[in-house]
C-alpha cells in the first residue's frame, strides 16, 4: 500500500517539510508537502532524504569491541555493561572524568535526556557540535541582545530593504532560504555579500566585499566608522534601547575605510558604499554563518555584527533582525535543551543557585553540579591527557568534524570507555568500545527546532532497521540502568512534557499542540494558548535591564598567518550536495555521483606560479597534516587563498586553536602550502 | 491556456535539486544544470510549439499530449535519433537500458494525478516554474510597475526635501 507521511528534513537548519512516500512500510521517495516554511520546495539533499534510510551499512545490532574486532551483543548486555562501566569510572576517578557529546542531529527530547544523564551523574561535561559552528553566536548574542537565536522570522526577509550576508553562502547551505532572499531582491532590496570567495550567493548581490579570511572585525568596524562619521545611525533607537554607543564611537575611530582596505583587501570606496547602503536602507537584516563564527575572534566577530545592526536600529522591527543561520536540523534545539556545559535547559546558568535548585527539584534530586563543564575541544584535550576517562557520543562524528583530526584520534584512543550511538559505523564509531544502533529521523518521533526558533514535530513514517532504537529509548534504558531517578518515560511525549516544565521558552509547546499544528510554534511560548513569538526584542531586549549592549571589539589577526614555509591562507566551505562528514549524504547515489570527490579552489595567479593545471592532483600541507585532492583553478578565490570543501576529511589540515570566549576552533583560517603532484 | 515549463536563468542557484528530483522520478535525469562563472543554465526539453523533433520522426513516435507536452511513444520509437539531431537543445538521449530515444515528458505520470512536474515542484528559487506563461508575465509586469512607482515616489520625496 502506498502512503504519504508528513516528514521533516534531517539535513540543515531550515526546517523544511516534505511527505515521505512509503510502499508497504518501506520508504520509496519524497513528495512536496506544501504547508511548511519551505512552501513545498526542497534542495537536492531534501529530495534525496530517504536514500540513506535503508542503506545496507545501517547499524542494526549493538556492537562490542573485542580482541577480534566488533561482535554483536544484545541490548540488555550492552546497556548493563555500559552503565556498570560508567558508574565504575565515576566511582574510581570522580564524575568530571565522564564526558558526553550530544547531537544537533537528534531531537529536543534526546538532547534533553543526554544532558540530564550527564548532570544526574554529577558532571556538566556535556556539549555538542554547536561548539564548532555557532558557539560564537551564542556568546556574542547573549552579551549584546541577551538571546542566542535568530531574532526574526524568514518572512521578515522579503520585507527588508537591505540584506547584509556575512560569511554565509545560502545558495549552497540553505538553498530554500534563497527563495526568501530573492523575494527581497524582487521587492527592491539591496544585497551585500561579505565573503572571501565569489560564491553562488554573490551572483545575486549588488556588492561583494571580498575580504581576506579572518579580517571581519576590521571591515565591520570600518563600516561603523563610516556610519558614525556620516551620522547615518538611528539616534533615537540608540538612545532609547541601547547602552555603550560612546565607547563604540571611540573604538572605531581608527578604523577608516582606507586603513581597512590595507588589512582586508576590500577597496575603501566599496566599504563606504556598503556602509551607506546598509545604514540608509531603513530596514535591514544581517545574516551570518560559519565564515564569521569559526575564528579565534568568533565571539567578537558576532558582537561586531550585532553592533552594526543595533546602531542602525535594525532589530525588533518588521524586516529587520539578526539572523545566525543554523546548519543542522536541531542545532538550535540542542542549545535550547542545554547540551552545553554552562547552562540547564532554557539557558539557565548552572551557577545560578535558584535556577539550579528549581531544575533539581523537577528531576527529583537535592542539587546538581554547579561548576560549568568542559567544551568539546576541552574534553578532547582532557582525553588526550588522560584526565577524561569515558566519553559517550550520541550522533556526532568528531574524528571528521573536529579540527586537527590526528589529535582527535589519539585522544579517543586514550579513553577507558568510548560509547558511540549512531545510525552508521562512522569513523568515530570505529574507535568505540560499544556501538549502539540508533533509529534515523523518519523512524522515530520527537520535536526539532529550526533556525527561526520554530519547534516542529517529527512524525514517524517507517520502522527502524534490525534492532535499532530511537536515541530517546536508548537513553531511557541507560538512565534506568544507571539507577537515575525519574527515568520511567514510556513514550517520547512524556519527555516533551517534562521539557515544558524545565525550559521556560518551551512552556506552551506541548506534544499535542505540535502534532496538531504542523507548522510548529516559535519560542518563546509561555503558555499553551500563546501563539508563539515570530520576532524577538520588539519592546525590550532579553538583557537584565532590557537594553541592548553595544560592545566595541578590536581586531586580532588569525592565529596562523602565512609565512615562508606555509605561504597560503587555507579556508574551508560547504557544498550544496554533500552534508558535513558525508555519513548520510554520501549514501545517496544521486548525491554521491554529482558531488563525488574532494577538490581545492586556487586562483589562476597562484596556479600559474606553481605550474598547476585545472583538474590536476595537488597536496595541501599545514602544520598538522596533509591532504590530497584535485585543483580547481578559478577566479572565485583571490590570490593567496586556497579554499576546500571540508566534507572529505579536510579537517586533518585545520587549526584547533580556540577562541578564548566561545571555545570555538579557528576552522576558517590556517596557513598552508601547496604541492603539485601531477596526473589527474 | 495550458501550462508551460518556464525557466528563469536569473533565479537559478545551481543547486541541482531539479536534477536529483528528475532522476528520482524517471531513473535518469532529463534535466542538466550547466554552471558558468556567475550564472547557471538548467536545460531540459522546451516542449517547443513548433517542435522539429515531431516533424522529423519517421514513425510518428513523438507527439503532443493533451497538456501540450512533447512526448515520445516508446512502442513506436525505432532508435534512429533523428530527433536528437534536429533538436536545437540536443535533448533526446539514448536510454541506457531500452536503447531508445528518451527525454523529459513533463512528468506524465504525475500530471495524470494532477501534480506538477517534479523539477518545478521542488526548485527552491522558482527558477523553474510550471505555470500559465501569460499569467506569469502579467504578474511580473505588475511587480515591475510597482517598482517604478516606488522609485518615482522616492524621487519626488527627495526633490521636496532638497527643494
Ligand atoms: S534546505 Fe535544508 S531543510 Fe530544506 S531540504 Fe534542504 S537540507 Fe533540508
Ligand atoms: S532546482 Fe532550480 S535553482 Fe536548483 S539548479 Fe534546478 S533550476 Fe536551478
Ligand atoms: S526534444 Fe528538442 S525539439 Fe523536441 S520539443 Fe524538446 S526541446 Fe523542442
Amino acid at each position: 500500500m502506498e502512503e504519504f507521511k508528513i516528514g521533516l528534513c534531517p539535513y540543515c537548519g531550515m526546517g523544511c517539510r516534505f511527505y515521505i512516500k512509503t510502499l508497504n512500510g518501506q520508504p520509496i521517495g519524497i513528495e512536496p508537502y506544501p504547508g511548511g516554511v519551505n512552501e513545498g520546495k526542497l534542495c537536492p539533499k531534501g529530495v534525496a532524504a530517504v536514500d540513506f534510510l535503508r542503506h545496507k551499512d545501517r547499524l542494526k545490532k549493538p556492537l562490542k569491541r573485542t580482541e577480534n574486532g566488533f561482535v554483536e551483543i544484545s541490548w540488555e548486555q550492552a546497556i548493563k555493561e555500559i552503565a556498570e562501566k560508567l558508574l565504575e569510572i565515576r566511582e574510581k576517578y570522580g564524575p568530571d572524568t565522564l564526558g558526553f557529546f550530544s547531537s544537533a542531529r537528534c531531537s529536543n527530547e534526546e538532547n534533553y535526556l543526554l544532558q540530564k544523564i550527564a548532570r544526574l551523574l554529577g558532571t556538566n561535561n556535556v556539549d555538542h557540535c554547536a561548539r564548532l559552528c555557532h558557539a560564537s553566536t551564542v556568546v556574542g548574542l547573549a552579551q549584546t541582545v541577551g538571546a542566542a537565536a535568530q531574532s526574526g522570522s524568514y518572512t521578515d526577509i522579503p520585507k527588508a530593504k537591505v540584506l547584509l550576508i556575512w560569511g554565509y553562502n545560502p545558495s549552497e547551505t540553505h538553498p530554500v532560504l534563497m527563495r526568501y532572499i530573492l523575494r527581497a531582491r524582487d521587492n527592491g532590496a539591496k544585497i551585500i555579500v561579505v565573503d572571501p570567495r565569489k560564491t553562488r550567493t554573490v551572483w545575486f548581490a549588488d556588492m561583494h566585499l571580498q575580504l581576506k579570511p579572518g579580517t571581519d572585525i576590521v571591515l565591520a568596524n570600518a563600516m561603523m566608522h563610516v556610519i558614525i562619521e556620516e551620522r547615518l545611525y538611528d539616534r533615537e533607537f540608540i538612545m532609547n534601547r541601547t547602552k555603550g554607543f560612546e565607547k563604540l564611537i571611540a573604538a572605531v575611530q581608527k578604523y577608516t575605510p582606507e586603513y581597512a582596505e590595507e588589512i582586508t583587501g576590500v577597496p575603501a570606496k566599496l566599504i563606504r558604499e556598503a556602509a551607506i547602503t546598509f545604514a540608509t536602507a531603513g530596514r535591514g537584516i544581517v545574516m551570518w554563518a560559519m565564515g564569521l563564527t569559526q575564528h579565534v575572534t568568533g565571539a567578537a566577530n558576532v558582537k561586531a555584527l550585532a553592533d552594526l545592526a543595533l546602531i542602525c536600529g535594525y532589530v525588533g522591527r518588521e524586516g529587520t533582525g539578526l539572523f545566525p543561520m543554523r546548519g543542522q536540523n536541531n542545532v538550535q534545539g540542542a542549545c535550547d535543551m542545554a547540551a552545553l556545559p554552562n547552562v540547564f535547559p532554557g539557558y539557565q546558568k548552572v551557577t545560578d543557585d535558584e535556577k539550579r535548585k528549581h531544575v533539581a527539584e523537577i528531576w527529583g534530586v537535592e542539587d546538581l553540579p554547579s561548576k560549568p563543564g568542559l567544551t568539546i575541544p576541552e574534553m578532547i584535550d582532557a582525553a588526550a591527557k588522560g584526565e577524561l576517562k569515558a566519553l559517550y557520543i550520541m550522533g556526532e562524528n568528531p574524528v571528521m568534524s573536529d579540527p586537527n583530526t590526528k589529535h582527535v584520534i589519539e585522544a579517543l584512543k586514550n579513553l577507558e570507555l568510548l560509547v558511540v550511538q549512531d545510525i552508521f559505523l562512522t569513523e568515530t564509531a570505529e574507535l568505540a568500545h560499544y556501538v549502539l544502533p540508533a533509529a534515523a529521523y523518519a523512524e522515530k518521533e520527537g520535536s526539532f527546532t529550526a533556525s527561526e526558533r520554530r519547534v516542529q514535530w517529527n512524525f514517524k513514517a517507517i520502522e527502524p532497521p534490525g534492532e535499532a532504537k530511537p536515541d530517546w529509548e536508548i537513553l531511557t534504558m541507560l538512565g534506568k540502568a544507571l539507577g537515575l531517578p525519574k527515568f520511567d518515560y514510556s513514550d517520547v511525549e512524556d519527555i516533551t512534557r517534562e521539557i515544558t516544565l524545565v525550559a521556560p521558552q518551551y512552556r506552551g509547546i506541548t506534544p499535542e499542540r505540535l502534532k496538531r499544528e504542523v507548522m510548529g510554534v516559535q519560542w518563546p511560548c509561555p503558555s499553551e494558548d500563546h501563539p508563539g513569538t515570530p520576532r524577538l526584542h520588539v519592546e525590550r531586549f532579553a538583557t537584565p535591564d532590557g537594553k541592548a549592549n553595544i560592545i566595541p571589539v578590536e581586531f586580532k589577526p588569525p592565529a596562523e598567518e602565512p609565512d615562508e614555509e606555509y605561504p597560503f591562507i587555507l579556508t574551508t566551505f560547504r557544498i550544496v550536495g554533500q552534508y558535513h562528514t558525508l555519513t548520510m549524504s554520501n549514501r545517496s547515489e544521486s548525491l554521491k555521483k554529482r558531488w563525488s570527490s574532494p577538490y581545492a579552489q586556487i586562483s589562476p595567479e597562484d596556479a600559474k606560479k606553481l605550474g598547476i593545471q585545472d583538474g590536476e592532483m595537488i597536496r595541501i600541507v599545514t602544520r598538522r597534516g596533509s591532504y590530497t585532492c584535485r585543483a580547481v583553478v578559478t577566479e572565485d578565490v583571490s590570490e593567496g587563498v586556497i579554499a576546500v570543501p571540508w566534507h572529505w576529511g579536510a579537517n586533518i589540515l585545520t587549526n584547533d586553536v580556540l577562541d578564548p570566549e566561545a571555545k570555538i576552533p579557528e576552522l576558517k583560517v590556517a596557513a598552508c602550502r601547496v604541492e603539485k603532484i601531477g596526473g589527474c | 491556456m495550458e501550462k508551460k515549463l518556464f525557466i528563469n536563468l536569473g533565479r537559478c542557484i545551481a543547486c541541482r535539486a531539479c536534477e536529483v528530483a528528475c532522476e528520482k522520478e524517471h531513473g535518469i535525469s532529463f534535466i542538466t544544470v550547466y554552471e558558468f562563472r556567475d550564472i547557471a543554465v538548467p536545460l531540459n526539453c522546451r516542449h517547443c510549439e513548433k517542435a522539429p523533433c515531431i516533424e522529423v520522426c519517421p514513425t510518428k513516435a513523438i507527439y503532443r499530449d493533451e497538456d501540450g507536452a512533447v512526448v515520445i511513444d516508446e512502442s513506436k520509437c525505432i532508435g534512429c535519433y533523428m530527433c536528437s539531431a534536429v533538436c536545437p537543445y540536443a535533448i533526446p538521449i539514448v536510454d541506457p537500458i531500452k536503447e531508445l530515444a528518451v527525454k523529459c515528458d513533463l512528468c506524465a505520470e504525475r500530471r495524470k494525478e494532477g501534480r506538477d512536474p517534479l523539477c518545478a515542484a521542488v526548485c527552491p528559487t522558482d527558477a523553474i516554474i510550471y505555470a500559465d506563461l501569460n499569467e506569469l508575465m502579467e504578474e511580473k509586469r505588475r511587480r515591475k510597475a510597482e517598482r517604478i512607482v516606488e522609485a518615482q515616489r522616492k524621487a519626488v520625496e527627495t526633490l521636496a526635501y532638497f527643494g
